[in-house]
């Protein structure tokens, strides 16, 4: 397997509010190599959009705080990194989908020149024009992702129409109607019918789901090597939502980008992602590879999640069946943070927090992709009804 | 949605005709104000004329206020607006005298655009932090400092250590080309004449500077209020996620959405300064419509001009709406969702 884009190392995030302090991040890793899809599962308040927004450090900090635990994104700790360097690592590098759509274009600017303002952006970066990130490794090249055989190749082949067109791109400064013509084949790209009339439109012209597919063109634009969708769906409306996500399940196949897919719906994350991580409380509870951990699940939390969905998984409260309710951050139950809802807990599971230890016992522990479950009894949860 | 140019016009012209009523609204306020029969009212607007001036005006403001508001309604369209006491028309002299106030009121309007909202950014991108602080002393100074007081301070400290004119539009009285516009930095410009248009901007900058140090807060104020609202809204963040360094996020994204309200309270502001400019006229000289209304009003010792009195007070009540109105018409362009039709 290639490099990882992504390295998420005992991640642990804070928000300190009047209130008190909310753990809603704690000790999270993860790994996302190219073209590989991470699917991210658990309940509202669970964390989620936490994780994914502090990746490219877009929490803001306060009330955030990264407590501890490395984001090293193409070799360089992001957790490390002034704020003057943050941008340079966005959208050419980072890109991410974001939950709100509604508002997530700015009301004063035309759909063109924020899409033109995107493409902009990594051309000049691509052609060396602005300066380019430093204290990595080695200087950031913007044009190519990290593993350049697989994914450069395929990136640039899909996404512009022609090699022509990207020649043209690279050698000289593009001009108007070329930068045109790019933000028009990317509105075609996410299936806009009309993109022609829909680039002279304002965002409130348009409708829920129609922006959202303009958000998704703007990060696909950007060529990202890590792309970061929470819940993209979440906030459409039930029919759009189905076609917005038939759009996200073709793109992903297109762009052979890292993806952390998001989703409290696991229906979705069943038919995108490679590997699924579970998250409750805060924290990952069971990771492992889709398949392996839809068929065998490992964790009392994620039994109870797949028995409560009804067929083919999908469903718009899974959680409604699960006796108890989902702890506050502010005071998260000791040990493991499950415990008060669990059918299989005992004293143990008070005291200290189970690791994510493998599934397999003869598995090397250090893998991050291996099927792996957060809990002390974790041999017993396929015997529970 | 109506928001092609030929909507615009529709949009300016609609402002304009509902100026119509409100500047008839406007006139009658102004006369009524200014024709209440007052007992005494001639001694003491004359208070050391002779029997012949008092026993005329007697007669000009003691009569009914119909017929009197009909024949000064007529003679203010036809271009009459009265003469001093001295036998001066009203009409030329304001004439003569405004532009040099709206000039003098652009010119602190710009300085409030280029420094107060630039301040109004950096107080919301550090809010509570010392920039912030620093930003709300600086604009708290300007609005605790009386006119007078900073006008003086600044004609006799800061314009000798600057090496700045601080008296009148230029160097020399009058100027060897013909005033147009009666702005002096104007006319010189269209005269062609460089040393001279220097010349009138070194002249502006004090007075100007002045008038804007004292209602900067305004502008900085709400600059960052509306930054304030306008930064945890969605699009701040996908803008900062497209890879926009802060600057571009911050004056690009963010100001272009918050100017939106500044823009209407600016406008709305530009109209107040026209008449909040009569003491610092009055100390730099600058001949505009300030320092007319204060000798309209027996300021300095000069004789009392009543029908120019009256006449400043519509003007400087018309530049206020006006300048409403333009604020309206500014919001209308600068909010995509508005409906121009
Ligand atoms: N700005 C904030 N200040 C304080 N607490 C916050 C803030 N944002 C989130 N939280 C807390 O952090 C926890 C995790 O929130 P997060 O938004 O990451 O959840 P989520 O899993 O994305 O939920 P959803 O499915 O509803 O989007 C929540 O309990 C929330 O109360
Ligand atoms: S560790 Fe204990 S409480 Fe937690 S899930 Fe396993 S059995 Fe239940
Ligand atoms: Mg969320």
């Amino acid at each position: 397997m290639t490099d990882p884009v992504l390295i998420v190392n005992d991640l642990s995030v804070t928000y300190t509010v009047g209130a008190g302090t909310f753990y809603a991040v704690s000790d999270v890793s993860l790994e996302i190599e190219p073209g590989r899809v991470i699917g991210i599962v658990g309940e509202t308040g669970c964390g989620k959009s936490t994780l994914a927004k502090a990746i490219p450090r877009l929490l803001p900090e306060p009330p955030a705080t990264i407590g501890s635990g490395s984001i090293v994104f193409r070799g360089t700790d992001l957790v490390k990194v002034g704020r003057r360097q943050l941008p340079m690592i966005r959208g050419t590098g980072i890109g991410m989908i974001f939950q709100e759509p509604l508002n997530s274009l700015n009301p004063a600017f035309r759909v063109y020149d924020q899409l033109l303002e995107a493409i902009q952006i990594r051309h000049y970066r691509e052609m060396g024009w602005v300066k380019s990130f430093q204290g990595g490794e080695r200087p950031f090249d913007y044009s190519k992702p990290p593993d350049t055989t697989t994914v450069a190749g395929s990136l640039s082949k899909i996404i512009v129409p022609s090699g022509a067109a990207e020649e043209a791109v690279r050698d000289r400064l593009a001009t108007r109607s070329q930068f045109r013509e790019e933000v028009l084949s990317y509105l075609r790209l996410v299936r806009i019918n009309d993109p022609e009339t829909i680039l002279n439109l304002y965002p409130h012209e348009l409708s829920g789901g129609m922006r959202q597919r303009i958000m998704i063109a703007m990060a696909l634009s950007e060529k990202p090597s890590l792309l970061i969708a929470d819940e993209p769906t979440s906030a459409l409306d039930v029919t759009i939502q189905a076609q917005v996500l038939t759009l996200m399940k073709e793109l992903i196949d297109e762009v052979q980008a890292a993806i952390l897919f998001i989703s409290h719906d696991l229906g979705v994350i069943a038919e995108t992602a490679d590997e699924i991580g579970v998250m409750y409380a805060g924290r990952i509870v069971e990771y492992g590879p889709v398949a392996e951990v839809f068929r065998d699940p490992r964790h009392p939390y994620t039994k109870a999640l797949l028995k409560a969905a009804p067929a083919h998984y999908k469903s718009d409260g899974p959680l409604s069946s699960i006796p108890g309710s989902v702890p506050n951050l502010s005071r998260p139950p000791s040990g493991c943070r499950f415990h008060p809802r669990c059918a299989l807990a005992r004293d143990v599971c008070k005291g200290d927090t189970p690791p994510l230890a493998p599934v397999d016992p003869a598995a090397p522990p250090e893998s991050r992709h291996i099927h792996r479950s957060a809990c002390y009894f974790q041999s017993e949860v396929p015997g529970l009804p | 949605m109506g928001r092609s140019p030929g909507d615009l016009l529709i949009f300016v012209l609609k402002r304009l005709l509902q100026l119509i009523p409100v500047l008839i609204g406007v006139i009658v306020l102004t006369f009524i104000c200014t024709h209440l029969k007052l007992s005494g009212l001639c001694n003491a607007v004359y208070p050391h004329a002779s029997k012949a001036v008092i026993d005329a005006c007697n007669a000009k403001y003691g009569a009914p206020l119909l017929p009197q508001f009909v024949s000064y309604i007529t003679n203010l369209l036809q271009g009459n607006w009265g003469a001093s006491t001295l036998g001066q028309a009203v009409y030329p002299a304001i004439a003569a005298d405004l532009p040099a106030t709206i000039e003098l009121v652009l010119a602190a309007l710009f300085l409030m655009i280029v420094i107060g909202i630039p301040l109004g950014v950096i107080a919301a991108q550090y809010g509570g932090r010392w920039a912030d602080h620093l930003v709300r002393i600086f604009y708290l100074s300007g609005w605790a400092t009386p006119t007078y007081l900073g006008a003086v301070l600044a004609a006799v400290f800061i314009g000798p250590a600057l090496g700045l004119p601080t008296r009148g539009e230029y160097s020399t009285v009058v100027p060897p080309f013909p005033q147009y516009t009666h702005m002096s930095v104007v006319d010189a410009i269209i005269a062609g004449n460089f040393p001279y248009t220097v010349d009138a901007i070194e002249h502006l900058i004090l007075p100007a500077s002045v008038l804007a140090f004292i209602n900067m807060g305004i502008a900085t104020r709400m600059t960052r209020a509306s930054m304030l609202e306008v930064l945890p809204l969605d699009f701040v963040r996908s803008a900062r996620m497209k890879g926009l360094s802060e600057f571009w996020v911050m004056y690009k994204h963010a100001l272009r959405n918050a100017l939106i309200t500044t823009t209407t309270v600016l406008g709305v502001t530009a109209g107040g300064l026209l008449a909040g400019t009569v003491v610092i006229e009055e100390v730099f000289d600058w001949p505009g419509i300030g320092q007319y209304a204060y000798d309209a009003i027996g300021g300095g010792g000069s004789v009392a001009n009543f029908d120019g009195a009256i006449a400043v007070v519509i003007v400087f009540a018309i530049g206020v709406v006006v300048a409403n109105m333009i604020a309206d018409i500014l919001y209308g362009v600068l909010d995509p969702r508005v409906d121009w039709r």
